[in-house]
C-alpha cells in the first residue's frame, strides 16, 4: 500500500497496519455459508454404497427389539 | 454469472458433516431401544414386480408434470421408493409407495411429512409454506396436516420406512403409531476404514449397515433400490436438484441463509443451467449442485441403470438420460 499512496505531508503521530491482513471479502462470504449450508446426510468419496461391516457380520438383531 | 455457487458447491461435503453428525448421533444413541429390524430385511421378498423401481422425489417437476397422476395411469407393477417429502402427493394421488426412506434429523420438520400430530396452529417457522416441495401445505398447512393425518393412518399399515438412525425420535414416534413397518440403517458418515470413525462407531453399537446417501434423502433412496433391494433399472421422478424458470428466490430451499450471509449479493450464489430435454434454464443453489454432481459421480459406479423422468431440473449427464416417463415404464428406449 505504502508503495502507491504518498502524501506530501508527514504525520506526527505513528500508524501502525492492523497484524492479520483483511480477509478477502468472498472467502468470508463462503465461511459463512458454510457453516449453514449442506446436505441431510454425509456424502462419502469412493467407499461404496453399503458397509456391512468387516466380517460380513451382516445385521445383529439379537440385541434389539423385533419390528413391529 | 460469478462462480461462487460453484466454488461453495465444492466444499460441501465437509459442511455436512458438520452440520448433521453430532445431531445424528444422538438421535442414534436415543433411537437405539427403538431399533428393530435392519435395512438389509428389505431384500427379500422382493417389492414390486420385476427388476424395476421408480424413486420419487419432492422436486417441483412432480406437480408441474404431473408425474404421479400419469405414472398411476400407466399400470406401474414395479417398485415404488418415495422420499418422505413426496409421500404426502404419492397418497393424496392414491399412490401407497412399498418403501418411503426418511433420513433429515430436523427436531421439527420432518414429521410434517407424515402429518404432525402435535400441530395444531399455524407454525412460526414458514419452512412449509414457503416451500414447493408439497404445495399442499403452503396453501393450508393446517388442512393440509389433518389430511395427512388421516392418509398416513388409513395406509400406513401397508407401508415400511426405511429409516436412518439420525431421525428425530418424533418421526419414529409418528411412524411406529401409524402402524409403518420400519427398517433401520446409519448414514454413512465418514471413511469406516479410519479408527476414528463415526460410521464405524455407530455400526459397532448398532450393527446396522452404513449406507452412502450422497447428501440428500433423494439420492439415499436411489442407493436403498439398486444397493438394497438389488433393482436393476431405476427411473427418477421428481429428483430436480433444483428450480424451475420463473421461481422466486424467495421460495428455494436455502433462500433465508443465502440472504442472511450475502445480502443484496445472494443471487450470485445461485447457478443456471440448461436442460436440454425441455430446453429451459432452471437454476440451483450450492447445495443442489453439490447433491447433482454426487449422484452423477454415483450412478457411473452403481450396478444399474438409471433413467430421470423428472422432465426438468438439472440432474443430466454421462449415466443419466433423460427420458419420458411413459417411455420408461413401457421401456421404450429405456
Amino acid at each position: 500500500m505504502n508503495d502507491y499512496l504518498k502524501g506530501n505531508y508527514k504525520l506526527d503521530a505513528k500508524i501502525e497496519e492492523p497484524a492479520e491482513t483483511v480477509t478477502d471479502t468472498t472467502d468470508e462470504f463462503e465461511k459463512k455459508a458454510l457453516a449453514r449450508l449442506g446436505g441431510s446426510i454425509c456424502f462419502v468419496s469412493k467407499k461404496g454404497f453399503l458397509w456391512t461391516g468387516d466380517g460380513n457380520d451382516g445385521p445383529r438383531t439379537a440385541d434389539r427389539t423385533p419390528a413391529r | 454469472m460469478t462462480d461462487l455457487g460453484r466454488r461453495i458447491a465444492r466444499r460441501l461435503g465437509d459442511a455436512t458433516f458438520e452440520r448433521v453428525a453430532a445431531v445424528g448421533a444422538e438421535n442414534a444413541s436415543t433411537n437405539r431401544p427403538r431399533i428393530g429390524q435392519s435395512l438389509l430385511e428389505l431384500a427379500q421378498p422382493p417389492l414390486g414386480k420385476g427388476d424395476t423401481a421408480i424413486v420419487i422425489g419432492a422436486g417441483p417437476s412432480l406437480h408441474r408434470r404431473r408425474s404421479l397422476e400419469r405414472l398411476a395411469a400407466t399400470g406401474y407393477s414395479g417398485a415404488v421408493v418415495a422420499v418422505d417429502g413426496a409421500l404426502g402427493a404419492c397418497l393424496r394421488q392414491g399412490i401407497v409407495p412399498h418403501l418411503i426412506v426418511t433420513v433429515d434429523p430436523h427436531p421439527e420438520r420432518i414429521v410434517r411429512w407424515f402429518g404432525d400430530p402435535g400441530l395444531t396452529a399455524p407454525s412460526a417457522d414458514d419452512y412449509f409454506r414457503r416451500q414447493e416441495m408439497d404445495p399442499a401445505h403452503a396453501e393450508d398447512e393446517l388442512a393440509a396436516n389433518r389430511e395427512l393425518l388421516q392418509l398416513v393412518d388409513r395406509y400406513g399399515p401397508h407401508m415400511r420406512v426405511a429409516i436412518a438412525t439420525c431421525a428425530s425420535p418424533a418421526v419414529v414416534d409418528r411412524c411406529e403409531k401409524a402402524g409403518m413397518r420400519l427398517y433401520w440403517w446409519n448414514p454413512m458418515y465418514d471413511d469406516y476404514d479410519q479408527p476414528d470413525s463415526l460410521s464405524r462407531r455407530l455400526h459397532a453399537e448398532n450393527g446396522l449397515p452404513c449406507l452412502n446417501g450422497g447428501g440428500n434423502v433423494g439420492t439415499a433412496a436411489w442407493v436403498v433400490s439398486h444397493a438394497v433391494l438389488g433393482k436393476t433399472r431405476i427411473g427418477l421422478v421428481g429428483l430436480d436438484f433444483g428450480y424451475a424458470p420463473g421461481t422466486s428466490f424467495t421460495r428455494t430451499q436455502y433462500y433465508p441463509e443465502l440472504r442472511d450471509m450475502f445480502g443484496d449479493r445472494f443471487t450470485e450464489a445461485f447457478i443456471h443451467v440448461e436442460n436440454p430435454f425441455l430446453g429451459e434454464t432452471w437454476f440451483t443453489d450450492p447445495a443442489y449442485y453439490w447433491f447433482r454432481d454426487v449422484f452423477l459421480g454415483m450412478a457411473r459406479e452403481a450396478d444399474c441403470r438409471t433413467f430421470n423422468c423428472t422432465e426438468g431440473g438439472v440432474l443430466f449427464g454421462d449415466g443419466v438420460p433423460m427420458v419420458a416417463l411413459e417411455a420408461f415404464v413401457e421401456e421404450r428406449g429405456a
